[in-house]
């Protein structure tokens, strides 16, 4: 894997091949396999946490869109996926660090959700041999491109709702003054 | 005759082996216990759980001839087990690592055993009469974890493929156990530990094996692609493959022209070679025309579409089953007949499902897959 950025073609459907490459990317990344420590004994780390050994470790990888970006880091037992959601004005800015701290605080449930995200990230997944082992790989890329397809939506959505309660709290408030 | 077999027999198998006349076999579920498993009829019979270990079971090898397991683990252990009195028993294994042993595999005159670990050291085991223990010699030299080992049909040569990115082999003759040194192509001299081949792979070498004349090596990396190096001469010449899809984690000589890899992918691929020129067959686990045809109809598509709605909330129809009858990596492959041409072998995946595949009832029902 070379390290790099890649646009996709331009066109109808630009987000489509944005997904589509980070789809690729993923399922190569994904083939990960249970690796004892090699610094420690009787020890399983994931090894892209550790980064005790560069040959364990696979080229990183980013893959942007504009302001979006994705970055993929591999290794021979673990994945990190760090995603940095598109951000248009202050108040997705603001509204994406409360959604993202809201995830965050729930990482237990969601398994494979770090609790930190990596710097330069709003949000980042680590998967290990253990989740590939108990679930289908094909399903965790799934999960992982849906969930940045709803993140655009869903903080649109919150943004576009945000302002429409300002316009009807400001109309009430300003009427007390017609 | 069916083409191929499917028992699931764990949540998740990491490694199999089976006896001399193919009536166990021994899996380990991804878990620091092996599980002997007795075929009776059709299916699997749960026989015994060993329980020595403590940490997960990374490799299990049985001897045929000299019915021995050994299993080890990532607890820097290794033990071989003999049955006696219906029952097995561990024998102590001095594997001299300090971190996790990788794979294990048993020579092919079954008188030593060779443990990969990640203590970058591979170490080759063999009997003390007067101790009643196996004791190890370590062939280093290498500069990360080793992650597969293969015997040459000759009993002293040893291929290792770690994570540094390389294949090599070693000679493991060990004046004790060997009788006689065999005349390789590698010269007459051959030292314990030392290096006579090294070649490079642009990943992690998962899978590593001889073919069963030993004049050639197949090493698959973590690049996706695939090695035969002829080493009738040298030095070698190395053909590459490069695969369509994901890495390959295990490979097995059907005979001197046929190999199958199996990996990520979750199909066993067959490659032959045509005079020497190595290539991608085709895929083993196939639907045949009519099934896939009967597959899809508007109805069938339309209610699949409403009841994942109602379920999931899921706006599309996404099958959660692969196509393949592996539903997750396949770790492992094995040889079930034995001879110049493997007609049948099995499969392990970390599905939990064993899958016995049978190569003339494959090459009947498929054109393609002809083995030669």
């Amino acid at each position: 894997m070379a390290s790099g950025s890649a646009a996709p073609a331009g066109g109808g459907g630009k987000q489509r091949n944005y997904l589509n490459c980070i789809r690729a990317t993923l399922t190569a990344a994904m083939c990960l396999e249970n690796f004892g420590s090699q610094q420690v004994e009787r020890h399983n780390k994931p090894e892209v946490e550790v980064k005790g050994n560069k040959e364990l470790l696979l080229n990183p990888i980013i893959i942007a869109r504009n302001k979006e970006k994705v970055l993929i880091e591999g290794s021979i037992n673990s994945l990190r996926v760090s995603v940095s959601i598109k951000k248009s004005d202050e108040i997705e800015v603001v509204l994406a660090k409360r959604f993202m701290r809201f995830l965050t605080q729930r990482a237990e449930n969601f398994v494979i959700l770090r609790r930190k995200p990596i710097e330069g990230y709003d949000i980042s997944f680590l998967v290990t041999n253990t989740h590939t082992e108990k679930m289908y790989k094909h399903k965790l890329v799934d999960f992982i491109i849906q969930f940045m397809e709803d993140i655009d939506k869903e903080i649109s959505d919150i943004r576009l709702s945000v302002n429409a309660r300002a316009r009807v709290v400001a109309q009430e408030y300003l009427r007390e003054y017609q | 005759m069916s083409t191929s077999e499917i028992d699931h027999l764990a949540n998740c198998i990491t490694t199999h082996a089976w006896n001399g006349d193919r009536s166990k076999v021994a899996i380990s579920p991804n878990s620091n216990e092996v599980m002997i498993y007795t075929k009776k009829g059709n299916t699997f019979e749960l026989e015994q759980i060993l329980q020595e270990h403590d940490q997960v079971i990374t490799s299990i090898d049985w001897a045929p001839k000299t019915n021995r397991i050994v299993t080890a683990s990532q607890d820097r252990n290794a033990f071989v087990w003999n049955y006696e009195k219906n029952e097995w028993k561990p024998t102590l294994v001095i594997l001299r690592i300090n971190r996790a042993a990788t794979y294990v595999k048993w020579s092919p005159l079954e008188n030593k055993f060779a443990v990969a670990s990640g203590a970058k050291c591979v170490s080759v085991c063999y009997f003390e009469e007067d101790s009643n223990w196996w004791i190890s010699k370590h062939i280093k030299k290498h500069k990360s974890t080793v992650l597969k080992v293969d015997w040459h049909p000759n009993n002293c040569l040893l291929v290792t493929g770690s994570s540094d990115f390389k294949c090599r082999v070693f000679s493991a003759h060990i004046k004790v156990v060997d009788k006689e040194l065999p005349r390789t192509v590698f010269g007459d001299k051959l030292v314990f530990g030392e290096p006579l081949l090294e070649m490079n792979a642009s990943g992690w070498v998962h899978g590593v094996k001889w073919s069963p004349s030993g004049n050639l090596i197949a090493f698959a990396s973590h690049d996706s692609s695939l090695c035969i190096a002829n080493v009738s001469n040298l030095p070698p010449t190395i053909q590459k493959v490069n695969l369509r899809g994901l890495p390959i984690r295990d490979l097995l000589f059907l005979s001197e022209n046929s190999l199958v890899g199996v990996g990520e992918d979750c199909n066993p691929l067959l490659f032959q070679s045509e005079g020497g020129n190595w290539a991608f067959v085709s895929e083993i686990d196939k639907k045949s025309e009519q099934a896939a045809a009967s597959g899809d109809s508007a109805a069938g598509n339309a209610r699949k579409l409403f009841a994942s709605k109602v379920t999931l909330g899921a706006e599309s129809v996404t099958d959660t089953k692969l196509e393949t009858q592996h539903q997750n990596c396949i770790t492992s492959i094995r040889a079930l007949t034995a001879g110049a041409v493997v007609s049948d072998f099995s499969t392990v995946g970390l599905d939990g499902n064993l899958i016995v595949w049978h190569t003339k009832a494959l090459e009947a029902k498929f054109k393609e897959l002809k083995i030669k």
